[in-house]
């Protein structure tokens, strides 16, 4: 397994986010966690990452625990994290926020040849390239969020609500970039509200609902659950 | 009136200078760690001190006393850093009330080793480029003037061109986004608090043989410090750094014509149509206001 998460749990102050919540990931997947709001989702990307401190249980990554490290040191390990509402650097040009994603690249050579594949994915990136990032539309924001992840060139991604907000044909847009990434070899942890595209998009599906673990399967097995068709597919 | 506004134009230039190498140290550290840092003004004392412990009392030459004064500013930010603000990193008002602390600290160090007295510092050189007879720019404050602008220059390179510097620009502007890139908070506000630090010692190195120097010397830094952490706004680095050099310029043309009570006053208002028209201050992002 590339990624276990072993009982873990979650509290913010008193109120316990997640708990007792096991999975794993294996290599070269793409596994979706769906559920509601306030279902434990963002939390439990939150505490893959370092940003959300566990209350119990442990987190392995390549075998080794990474739970008691800090969100920067997670980084170096490969793990990047998409985070919800893009959160890109919004004084910075869009190439500014790129180069910081490869932050803790030395191999100077292997981060021009990254963002090069990166504008030849993302071409409007490439036109905006000297422009503030806040200036750019919510789907080009997005893009941009993800470039700057695949430019640490993780082994892991990590991507939390990618479709949130974007009008349909962006979001279709941004399923076939989630696709190819994978394809070209980087396992994706996806956290989606929008069920119906996670559950296309991923082999493995987890489903939380306030904090626990509700039911998880192959993907396509969930896609025919009837509770999942009738609480997330709305059919 | 062509030369009372050249003169003014100099002694703007000059006050300036001093004052935006405290002011842009002061935004540094608020904008990469999210604390107002009282002790600001008491870092610039300390700076002035060490040339006064250097180069008035044990004679070295001044430049060195300068360099030496810097560093040991910058040591005493790193200190501020790992004592006050790490420990209190999730209390951003704990922050605050610490650094109020430490200013006490080191004006009673200064009160204990120094004593109260006004300080006599021998001037570094007493010449004076004339351009008329009312004209007049003392060399020592040109010294000043081409130290702030090196400086400010050196800063902008920095926060523009190096590594380091995007990863101070990253974390004043989501910390959190930052950290998801590999970026330490640790490493970026020990960066911010020496060269913050630094900058206020460097500031008031330089000027002390030009003003007073005593242990109370910093308080009137503070005033300038809220008007321009606020009108700066959060967020942007060098944002913050033009409103710094653009309010320490009016500031002194207030004072050159009218007093530097209404200069107070003046900036104030300022602050106030600033948080009125733009309530995030004016280069800062919503999201973090």
């Amino acid at each position: 397994m590339l990624l276990e998460l072993r009982d873990i749990a979650v509290n913010y102050g008193q109120v316990s986010a997640l708990r007792r919540l096991s999975m794993s990931v294996p290599d070269g997947a793409i596994v979706t966690i769906i559920g509601g709001n306030g279902a434990g989702k963002t939390t439990t990307l939150r505490a893959m990452s370092g940003l959300a401190k566990l209350a119990a249980g442990e987190i392995l990554f390549e075998g080794e625990r990474i739970d008691t490290l800090p969100a920067d040191r997670i980084v170096a390990r490969g793990i990047a994290h998409v985070p919800e509402g893009r959160r890109i650097f919004p004084d910075m040009t869009v190439e500014e926020n790129l180069r910081t994603g490869a932050f803790l690249r030395r191999d100077k050579a292997g981060v021009e040849s990254d963002l090069d594949k990166v504008y030849h994915r993302f071409p409007r990136l490439k036109e905006r390239r000297t422009q503030r990032a806040q200036t750019m539309s919510g789907g080009e924001q997005q893009m941009l969020a993800i470039g700057r992840a695949l430019m640490a060139r993780p082994k892991l991604l990590l991507m939390d609500e990618p479709s949130m907000g974007l009008a349909p044909v962006i979001v279709e847009e941004i399923a076939r970039i989630i696709e190819e990434i994978n394809a070209d070899g980087v396992p994706v942890v996806l956290v989606e509200q929008n069920a119906g595209l996670a559950l296309d998009l991923a082999s493995h599906a987890y489903v939380l609902e306030t904090g626990n673990l509700a039911l998880e399967g192959p993907a396509h097995e969930l896609h025919d659950n009837e509770h999942v068709r009738a609480a997330y597919l709305g059919v | 009136m062509l030369e009372i506004l050249a003169q003014t134009g100099f002694n703007a230039l000059y006050a300036a200078s001093y004052i935006s190498l405290v002011a842009v140290g002061l935004v540094l550290i608020f904008g990469v760690m999210g604390v107002v840092n009282f002790a600001h003004g008491e870092l610039f004392m300390a700076g002035a001190y060490a040339v006064v412990a250097l180069y008035a009392d044990l004679h070295m030459p001044f430049l060195v006393a300068v360099g030496i004064g810097l560093a040991f500013v910058g040591l005493l930010g790193l200190l501020m850093e790992r004592a006050l603000f790490r420990p209190l990193r999730d209390n951003p008002l704990g922050g605050l009330v610490a650094s109020i602390g430490f200013l006490m600290i080191l004006q009673s160090l200064a009160v204990m080793g120094f004593g109260v007295r006004m300080e006599h510092i021998p001037p570094v050189t007493q010449d004076v480029i004339a351009f008329s007879e009312k004209v007049r720019l003392p060399v020592a404050r040109l010294y000043v003037i081409i130290a702030a602008v090196v400086l400010l220059s050196a800063l902008w390179f920095f926060l523009k061109r190096t590594r380091f510097g995007w990863a101070l620009r990253a974390s004043a502007q989501d910390p959190e986004a930052a950290a998801l890139q590999g970026i330490s908070i640790n490493q970026t506000a020990r960066i911010a608090m020496f060269i913050g630090a630094g900058l206020a010692g460097v500031a008031g190195a330089l000027t002390a043989p030009l003003v007073s120097v005593n242990p109370f010397m910093g308080h009137s830094v503070i005033i300038t410090a809220f008007i321009v952490i606020i009108v700066g706004g959060v967020g942007s680095l060098e944002g913050a750094i033009i409103a710094s050099v653009a309010y320490a310029f009016i500031h002194t043309v207030v004072t050159t014509f009218w007093d530097g009570v209404l200069a107070d006053i003046v900036g104030l208002m300022l602050m106030l149509i600033v948080l009125i028209v733009r309530p995030t201050g004016l280069m800062g992002s919503a999201d973090r206001a």
